[in-house]
């Protein structure tokens, strides 16, 4: 039984250190700037990252030394770039490649509960 | 077992190929085949890439909006099997997949229309202007018979003379 436990969590430690888990990608930073027009929480401190995590910029995905950096990179092009590619429509998903592929909308039967 | 499309080229996975990869927000992104995965970790927009699915729908190429799209979809719900809802499924699928194919042919057909008409005019213009890598100057100005006589004429006049020409 402690086997298996310990197999589970050797698993699910590597797949956080997997690079494709470790940035977030277009479609996330686009969800994530939908929802946090609602709600901005105090970020969490976390040493590893520079400045403790305080200095963030969500639509790159990056952490900054300092409020000043930070301030600085809002002025750069890439910066600039994507904050206008953000700005238009949503990023290529799941849903987007079947109706590409020729299916229609997903059909997930009558409503069963009052949302 | 279903038959999933692939996130990045929109083609059908079969089951025993292709990778899926799960993210940390339990989001599934399934891949046909290691070509998709790749571009997908190089962070490619599917509709910047020419020949995914999704830019192709995107630029006209392939048709868009049909009414034979909406019996291909995800069904979530599960349904109770019955024999002659299968068999009449399976009849209905091989025609309207027959259906699908001769409509997208057409469109295909009217998107390469007019396509020819322009060549043969391009082609023309540049035997005209080429002449002389397939006969020399000084032969054509002896010879006034071997020189392309400058008359406007109908396209399929034009594409006969061509064709004499070039033979």
């Amino acid at each position: 039984m402690v086997k298996i436990l310990i197999r589970w969590n050797i698993f699910y430690c590597v797949s956080v250190f997997l690079t494709e888990n470790l940035c977030l990608r277009d479609d996330a930073v686009y969800d994530e700037l939908q929802r946090s027009d609602s709600a901005k929480n105090p970020l969490p401190f976390d040493e590893d990252l520079p400045g403790m995590g305080q200095y963030y910029c969500l639509h790159c995905d990056r952490y900054f030394a300092h409020e000043s950096v930070r301030d600085e990179h809002f002025k750069t092009k890439r910066h600039k770039k994507r904050v206008k590619e953000m700005m238009g429509p949503k990023p290529h998903t799941q849903l987007d490649a079947d109706l590409a592929a020729g299916m229609g909308m997903p059909d997930n039967g009558p409503k069963l509960m009052p949302v | 077992m279903r038959l999933e499309k692939c996130w990045f080229c929109s083609s059908t996975v079969y089951p025993g190929h292709g990778i899926q990869f799960v993210r940390n927000d339990a989001k599934i992104f399934r891949f046909c085949r290691s070509k998709c995965h790749k571009n997908f970790k190089m962070k490619r927009n599917p509709r910047k890439v020419k020949w995914t699915k999704a830019y192709r729908r995107l630029h006209g190429k392939d048709m868009t909006q049909d009414s034979t799209f909406e019996f291909e979809r995800k069904r979530n719900r599960p349904e109770r099997y019955d024999r002659n809802l299968a068999e009449n499924t399976l009849k209905a699928i091989k025609k309207i997949d027959k259906i699908r194919v001769a409509r997208e042919e057409r469109h295909h057909k009217l998107r390469m229309k007019g396509k020819k008409a322009k060549e043969q005019k391009e082609a023309a213009i540049e035997l005209e202007q080429g002449i002389h890598l397939v006969k020399a100057p000084s032969v054509l100005a002896q010879d006034q018979s071997l020189t392309l006589p400058k008359i406007k004429v109908k396209v399929q006049a034009q594409a006969e003379e061509n064709q004499a020409m070039e033979e």
